[in-house]
């Protein structure tokens, strides 16, 4: 069984600018996958070079095993949900929905069932006659949703599709769209620069910097067991320690001290590496404390800050400063600046990244 | 209360820097329009003088001669062929200047209008050359071997000047509403199983009609009242509707059916303006 979608060395250069670095990708039928980068990262030019809007200036592209790397758009089983939607402004949403189907010529009876049955998916119903600049940005999301899978494309794309609506709109779509994944069963990629999004929707995440890709996993991997420090950072907070690998699961941090990480093989034993600490994995105790067999460090407290469910400490040490985060509740000890304190953590609460 | 005064000063002000305009318009295009509307509905004396005190639609009866219909329909086709070929050939020329960088963009729109810095006339006379006998075309075609060729004085001839007088009227509303379509939308259209020329039929065509039809009307007004153009690279073989109403002016000295001929062009292309821009029409 092929992948929906295989990129093999792709990459994609405009003058001389590379916007996408030999990228290598495999996505799974009925997956619904997020590429997740900050802005200009090539995230958007690999979703356009998956719809044929960009043609790669190098590698091989499949879609259900098929090449199909140098077809225009509309030889491709693919649609598109464009960020801001680009529906025609001069169609009603029925002539919209119906457009993909006109195209392809299919008989006009088969044409209005399959535009109701689309409309109603994404329960416009009753609005099959407005134009889009009549509609609020929601309901223009919905159509624009509807549009695409009319067509039923083996796999559909979504260019920042949440990006343009409110906070409150866009969480309530981000579950619409979820659900709406699993009814049709359809292959989704979405492109999106919003972390919690990515975590939120997608059953696996690839994040990109750089037109690379650097880490491709379900979203607790990339959270629990970033590779890279710009995974690390980009998703979720992280505190880094500098320091060497000496061997395959202990680091020598920059202070002297050795630490037992889990075994790393993306990274070979001499190389520097850092050792990502998520904030809420560590452990704040008075001095001495610690449980025993645990990675400690000793430090003081420099400033506090009470976020209502939590409080966030930020501890020096004399190579560096710890950002740790503990629950806020009435059983665990409050600690004010200027106390002496440890921290600890246990050995798999940490990730080994490269710089 | 200061607000309230505030607001007349402002109001007045903006009056006082539309009066000379307005006052331009007024003296010099309202009321010789008013002039002509009332000409049109007076009488030629035998003599050849217009007689204003006789008031009658005896003018406008006689644009419905078969002469006077002829010149109509001639100019009317001569108008409708430059029309469309200047759409055919501004429309790739629009969308290759809207797609370029902005400075080759500036660089192609001022080439478009470098003609025009040009005395209209001289730019006549130079077709003339060119056209002529003997001129550069016939040596070229001559020279390939097709013989010699005389376009002067063809209705071909015609067609060119007039294409090429009002060309850049068409490509400027094109250009504008080209360039205000959304690319994304083209993109749509491909992405959803358009071919190119689908995705151009169904989605930019459409949207650009506003544009389509503004340079249409800019390109067909003038065509069809053109006057030098006609008699310089025609040769006034034909009468077009531009030489007949000089000639009911000047040669035949019938001032009424010059008149209301002149008024009934306008008001037909009125109009048509006026229809435009209800239908929901922009940008002209």
């Amino acid at each position: 069984m092929s992948a929906a979608v295989s990129l093999r060395g792709i990459s994609k250069l405009f003058d001389d600018v590379t916007a996408v670095d030999n990228v290598d990708l495999d996505i799974a039928d009925g997956e619904f996958f997020a590429l997740l980068g900050p802005s200009g990262c090539g995230k958007t030019t690999t979703l356009r070079m998956i719809a044929g809007l960009e043609l790669p200036s190098a590698g091989s592209l499949q879609i259900f095993g098929e090449e199909v790397g140098s077809l225009p758009p509309n030889k491709r089983p693919v649609n598109t949900v464009f960020q801001n939607y680009a529906l025609f402004p001069h169609m009603s949403v029925a002539d919209n929905v119906a457009f993909g189907l006109r195209m392809r010529k299919v008989p006009k009876s088969e044409i209005s069932t399959r535009v109701q049955e689309a409309i109603s998916l994404v329960r416009m119903s009753g609005m099959e006659g407005r134009r889009p600049n009549q509609l609020s940005g929601g309901q223009q999301q919905r159509v624009a949703l509807a549009r695409a899978l009319v067509n039923r494309p083996k796999v559909l794309l979504l260019d920042e599709p949440l990006a343009a609506l409110d906070l409150k709109l866009r969480q309530e779509m981000q579950f619409e769209l979820k659900q709406l994944q699993r009814e049709v069963g359809i292959t989704f990629v979405f492109v999106t620069h919003d972390q919690e999004e990515a975590l939120a929707l997608s059953d696996r995440i690839g994040v990109m910097n750089d037109g690379r890709l650097l880490q491709v996993g379900t979203p607790e991997e990339m959270y629990d067991a970033p590779v890279d420090r710009f995974v690390a950072d980009f998703i979720g907070r992280s505190n880094f320690l500098k320091g060497t690998l000496e061997s395959p699961d202990v680091v020598c941090l920059t202070n002297g001290q050795r630490i037992n990480v889990p075994a790393v093989d993306a990274v070979t034993v001499g190389d520097e590496v850092q050792v990502s600490l998520r904030p809420e994995r560590v452990m704040i105790c008075d001095v001495d404390t610690a449980p025993d067999g645990v990675a400690r460090l000793s430090g003081i407290v420099d400033s506090e800050t009470f976020l209502g469910n939590s409080v966030v400490y930020r501890v020096t040490l004399d190579w560096m400063t710890i950002e740790v985060e503990t629950d806020h509740r009435p059983d665990l000890e409050r600690h004010h600046s200027g106390d002496r304190v440890d921290l600890w953590w246990r050995d798999d609460a940490v990730a080994v990244v490269k710089p | 209360m200061a607000e309230a005064k505030r607001e007349r000063t402002e109001r007045r002000r903006g009056f006082l820097l539309a009066l000379p305009s307005f006052a331009y318009m007024v003296l010099f295009f309202a009321i010789p329009l008013i002039i002509v509307l009332v000409y049109s509905f007076a009488t030629r004396t035998s003599t050849g003088s217009t007689s204003l005190s006789d008031w009658n639609f005896d003018a406008y009866r006689k644009l419905g001669e078969p002469i006077v219909r002829n010149v109509v329909v001639r100019s009317v086709i001569l108008a409708l062929v430059t029309t469309v070929i200047c759409l055919v050939v501004a429309y790739p020329f629009a969308w290759f200047c809207a797609h370029q960088r902005q400075t080759v963009r500036n660089v192609l729109l001022v080439a478009v209008m470098i003609p025009f810095w040009t005395n209209f006339l001289v730019r006549n006379y130079a077709w003339r050359i060119l056209l002529s006998e003997g001129g550069p075309i016939s040596s070229f075609t001559e020279a390939i071997g097709l013989g010699e060729t005389d376009i002067l004085f063809t209705k071909l001839a015609v067609v060119i000047g007039l294409v090429y007088a009002y060309l850049p009227f068409m490509i400027l509303p094109l250009y504008a509403s080209i360039d205000r379509l959304d690319r994304r939308l083209v993109e749509a259209g491909r992405d959803l199983y358009g071919s190119g020329p689908q995705t151009f039929r169904r989605v930019v065509l459409p949207l650009t009609m506003p544009g389509i039809i503004a340079g249409s009307i800019l390109v067909f007004v003038p065509s069809m009242g053109a006057y030098v153009t006609p008699e310089l690279l025609g040769g006034g073989k034909e009468t077009l509707l531009g030489s007949y109403i000089v000639t009911q002016f000047l040669t035949a000295r019938n001032w009424p059916v010059g008149a209301s001929l002149s008024f009934v062009l306008m008001a037909v292309m009125l109009v048509s303006t006026v229809v435009y821009f209800r239908s929901g029409g922009k940008n002209l």
